[in-house]
Parts: structure tokens; C-alpha cells; sequence
């Protein structure tokens, strides 16, 4: 009975070491990052290997070895481009939030406003905004201005339909809370409504702020630069057009970390504004 | 019951049908007098909720009348903080603390901020949960989070409190603990509770007096005044006399469920 006892104890203290000890280091690491690293490396290699190997030549399909000297290269043309865009859409964003949440507040806060509107609301998102692009143009001229509302009109819509659910799915139960207690309108929608409307608000905001990305460099393919330097949409049109493929690959790869960056930033903003309560919060702890 | 006492609440024929044309309530007569524990004990769609919630004026009756202390659940919900509710699932909001919580009510009818603040973390205090001010509804138990909704509820000293079945999604030992606690305030605070359950036990062990309501169609079945003295131990449930209250609780119940099927 003592010896078996012992040797339990004995086992329970070499697995809780061994659980303490190897476990957050070695097997985090190889379960979460070793697969995604050694995908990354087998990827570039194989594309750096297939050119070379069907002899395809940098214009068609460029190495990352040329990406790479290219970006080097050409690094004050894309760090302007990237700059640019950058101001351009995070304005773009900026009004879209804004905007979006402002608008979404006053049809919510009068039942007759929000059911003659909101299908609107809904209709407009569908219309691919490449399309209404030229209007834009026509209405705020070449360059700056049209690029920030053509990023704005693309963001714009997810913020407003998600923050007009949001508003509108509080519990029954704790609006009869407030009913109980004689709120006022305003005072229903700053305490209960718009809290409780946060985590779709958050959702909007990360759909948007990618698509204000997308947004400014079509604004930029749209309506060119007015007189002013390009971003990062102009820099793709150029490189097109002197088909200096290697350098369209850096704008691509460019954008794309600009828009993950981007998505991070906000997710980083919605996890704080969320703070200790709500469940997506929650769930991204773990 | 004493004649000198004043009526608290009062369904005068009160009938409710919903636009599906469900019966929920049909002609319920009943009153309740000031400093009772009334408990509505009854199967589910016997519409003791419905009951309850007429008293605090969400929904009303489609025939006939609910008066609260001489007037109508509107009129006092405008005007005064006489009723407050405890829903089935705490209700908390969870993006305020424990403090922020129970501050509501009072936020909501405006005054002084300090004033405020004592009397929230007053009644924090009385249900045990003075060093959890600052926690979130998610980081407490159940039982806790019921705390926190009864003390919201008693933030803005109601002279009624409605519970809807408060303690039923709560374990065997939390909801005893938590029953004994609600007689202690209610003693102290000497407020009338009407109380909605359908567990006979806990309708017996808090009650001085049972409405016991049967289903389809809601009705009034019978009224149960339960003489056992208070305060009231948790011994006594094993008390002949307990057993008695429960047995003709039961039986009421009983005989209703019977009828219902031969009719």
C-alpha cells in the first residue's frame, strides 16, 4: 500500500514537471509554427526554383531573388506608393467609421427612418463601386479627393448594415430591464444599445478597413493622381505599362501587407474596446 | 391576514390572449397584501409569468385590471422605483462591472453620484459580494451573478420585488443558500415579494402564501396560506409540518393535471 502510494506521488511529480517544462515550449512551437514556416519555405523555394528550371524569363514569371532587387531597387518610388495609399485609405476608413457608426445611430434611434432607409442601405452596398467609380471622378475630380471617397464608399457600407444589427439585437430581457426602470430613448441607446451593438460595430470595422485599401487603389487606377505623386495603385498602373513584372510583384506583395497590417491594427483596437466581456474577446484569449 | 393591511397588488377578472389565440391567463382574481412572500407555483404554461409580468407592466391584461399599490404598473414604473424584477438568467450586462451593474437603476433615474455609489455597494454588502465590486459578470458563478441581480433589484429600494423563477438554473446548495438569504432581506427590508416557481418546495419553504395556478387554460387553482413561522430554518424541512404545506401544494397541483386529462 506505501510503495504504491509513493510511486504515484512519485509519477504525479515527474508529469507535472515534464508538463511545466517541456510542454509550452516544445510542443506550442512545433504545433502552431513549425508547419506554417516550413510551408513558407517550401513555397519560395519552389518558386524560385521553377523559373530557373523552365528557363521563364523575369517579365513572365519573376524569382523572389528579382522581387527582391526590385523592390530594393525601386524602393523610394514604392515606399512614396505605399505612403501615399496608406494616408489615402486610412482617411477613407477613417470617414467610413465615422460615418457609417453616426448614420447607423439616427436611423436606429427612429423605427420610421430605419425601415425607409435601410433597404437602401442594403441595395447600395451591392453596387460594385469600380462602377460608380468615374461618377466620383466626374463629381470630385482627379486625385486625392476622389480616391478618399471611393475608399469611403467601400468601407462605408459594412460599418452601417453591421452596426444597424448590432443596435438592433439587444436581449429582450434586458430591454425590458431598462423599460422597468423608465429609460429614455437616449439614454437606452448610450447605455444598452451601442454597448451591446460593439462586438458587430468591431466586425463592420475590420471588414472595412481592409476594403478601404482595396477602395484607395482603385481610386488610384480610377483617377490617376491629379498633379500629385501616386500611390500604390498608380505605381501598378506605370509598372503595367512598361511591364516591369518583377516591380508589380512588390506593389502585390505590398498591398497585401499593408491590408494585413491594416486588419491587425483594428483587431487590436477591437480587443481593447471589447476589454474583459464580450465572448469573441473572450474566445481569442484562449 | 390582518384586515389593516393595504393591498399591494391586485388582479381584478384579469384575462390574457395572445394574438395566437392562446389563453394564458383566464379571469385570475387574486391579491396580495403589503409585507407578503406570495409565491405563484404552478406547471409551465399555467401563466404565473404572465402574471408577474403584468404586475411590473410589460404586457397587459387583455381584459380586466392590475392595480399596484392603488395604481397602475405604468404609472409607477414612470414615477417611482417601487418595482423592481428578477429575471430567470441574472440579466446582467456584461460589459459592466459587478459595481456598474447594480449602479444602473440608479444611473438611469439620475441624482447624486456619490449618494449613488453608498447605496450600491450597500446592497452589494447585504448579498455578500463587497470584495467582487470590480469583477465582470463572467468572471462569477451563477449563484454570484443571481447576487448581483438581486441587488440591482434592491438598489433602488423597491417596496415590490417580482422574481421570475430566480433561483431554477442554479444548483441544489447555491439555490438554498440563496432562498435563505432572500427571507433574511426580505425581513429586514420589509417589502413585499411575489415570487414565480414551480418547485413546491421552494414555493413552501419562503412563502406565506402559495397561488397555486394550473395550465391550459392559466387559471387560479387554489390559495395555500402557509402558517409556519419565520425566520425560517433550513431544518425545517423535515419538519411534519413542512411536509404537510407540500403535500397539499402537491395534491393541488395534482388534482388539476388529473382533471385536465379525463376532461
Amino acid at each position: 500500500m506505501a510503495m504504491s502510494e509513493m510511486e504515484i506521488t512519485k509519477k504525479q511529480n515527474a508529469l507535472a514537471a515534464a508538463g511545466k517544462k517541456n510542454k509550452p515550449l516544445g510542443t506550442t512551437f512545433k504545433e502552431m509554427y513549425l508547419g506554417p514556416i516550413v510551408a513558407f519555405i517550401l513555397f519560395i523555394s519552389m518558386w524560385q526554383l521553377i523559373p530557373l528550371a523552365l528557363g521563364l524569363p523575369h517579365y513572365i514569371l519573376p524569382k523572389p531573388t528579382d522581387v527582391l532587387e526590385a523592390t530594393v531597387s525601386d524602393w523610394a518610388l514604392l515606399g512614396e506608393a505605399i505612403r501615399i495609399t496608406i494616408f489615402e485609405s486610412v482617411i477613407g476608413f477613417l470617414l467610413s467609421a465615422v460615418i457609417g457608426i453616426g448614420v447607423s445611430v439616427l436611423l436606429a434611434s427612429s423605427k420610421i427612418l430605419e425601415r425607409s432607409i435601410y433597404p437602401y442601405a442594403i441595395i447600395l452596398q451591392t453596387i460594385p463601386v469600380v462602377a460608380v467609380a468615374p461618377i466620383v471622378v466626374i463629381w470630385f475630380g482627379a486625385g486625392f479627393n476622389s480616391i478618399v471617397v471611393i475608399s469611403f464608399l467601400i468601407g462605408f457600407f459594412p460599418v452601417i448594415s453591421n452596426t444597424l444589427m448590432g443596435l438592433n439585437s439587444v436581449d429582450k430581457n434586458m430591454d425590458e430591464l431598462f423599460t422597468l426602470y423608465n429609460a429614455s430613448k437616449w439614454q437606452r441607446m448610450w447605455k444598452l444599445r451601442i454597448p451591446a451593438a460593439m462586438p458587430y460595430i468591431m466586425a463592420g470595422l475590420k471588414i472595412s478597413c481592409t476594403l478601404s485599401i482595396v477602395g484607395a487603389i482603385v481610386g488610384e487606377y480610377v483617377a490617376g493622381i491629379g498633379g500629385g505623386n501616386g500611390g500604390l495603385g498608380y505605381a501598378i498602373t506605370v509598372a503595367a505599362i512598361q511591364v516591369k513584372t518583377s516591380f508589380l510583384f512588390s506593389c502585390g506583395i505590398a498591398a497585401a501587407i499593408l491590408g494585413i497590417s491594416f486588419y491587425l491594427l483594428v483587431s487590436l483596437f477591437s480587443k481593447m474596446m471589447l476589454g474583459s466581456w464580450h465572448e469573441s474577446a473572450m474566445k481569442s484569449e484562449k | 391576514m390582518t384586515t389593516k393591511q393595504k393591498q399591494a397588488v391586485y388582479f381584478q377578472n384579469v384575462s390574457k390572449i395572445y394574438n395566437t389565440g392562446t389563453i394564458a391567463l383566464n379571469h385570475f382574481d387574486f391579491s396580495v397584501e403589503e409585507g407578503e412572500f406570495v409565491s405563484f407555483l404552478g406547471p409551465s404554461g399555467c401563466g404565473k409569468s404572465t402574471a408577474l409580468r403584468m404586475v411590473a407592466g410589460l404586457g397587459s391584461p387583455t381584459v380586466g385590471e392590475v392595480t399596484v399599490f392603488d395604481k397602475t404598473p405604468e404609472e409607477l414604473i414612470k414615477n417611482t422605483n417601487d418595482i423592481a424584477f428578477v429575471f430567470q438568467d441574472a440579466n446582467l450586462l456584461p460589459w459592466r462591472s459587478v459595481l456598474d451593474n447594480v449602479l444602473l437603476p440608479l444611473e438611469l433615474r439620475g441624482g447624486n453620484k456619490k449618494e449613488k455609489q453608498e447605496a450600491a455597494v450597500k446592497v452589494l454588502e447585504m448579498v455578500g459580494l463587497k470584495d467582487h465590486l470590480k469583477s465582470y459578470p463572467r468572471q462569477l458563478s451563477g449563484g454570484m451573478r443571481m447576487r448581483v441581480s438581486i441587488a440591482r433589484a434592491l438598489a433602488a429600494k423597491p417596496k415590490l420585488l417580482l422574481m421570475d423563477e430566480p433561483f431554477a438554473a442554479l444548483d441544489e446548495i447555491t439555490r438554498q443558500t440563496l432562498q435563505m438569504e432572500l427571507l433574511d432581506i426580505w425581513e429586514k427590508e420589509k417589502m413585499t415579494v411575489l415570487f414565480v416557481t414551480h418547485n413546491v418546495y421552494e414555493a413552501v419553504f419562503l412563502s406565506s402564501k402559495i397561488a397555486v395556478m394550473s395550465a391550459r387554460p392559466g387559471r387560479l387553482s387554489s390559495v395555500i396560506d402557509v402558517n409556519l413561522p419565520y425566520p425560517r430554518e433550513l431544518g425545517m424541512r423535515t419538519d411534519p409540518a413542512f411536509s404537510k404545506y407540500v403535500d397539499i401544494a402537491s395534491a393541488s397541483l395534482e388534482n388539476h393535471e388529473h382533471r385536465k386529462e379525463t376532461v
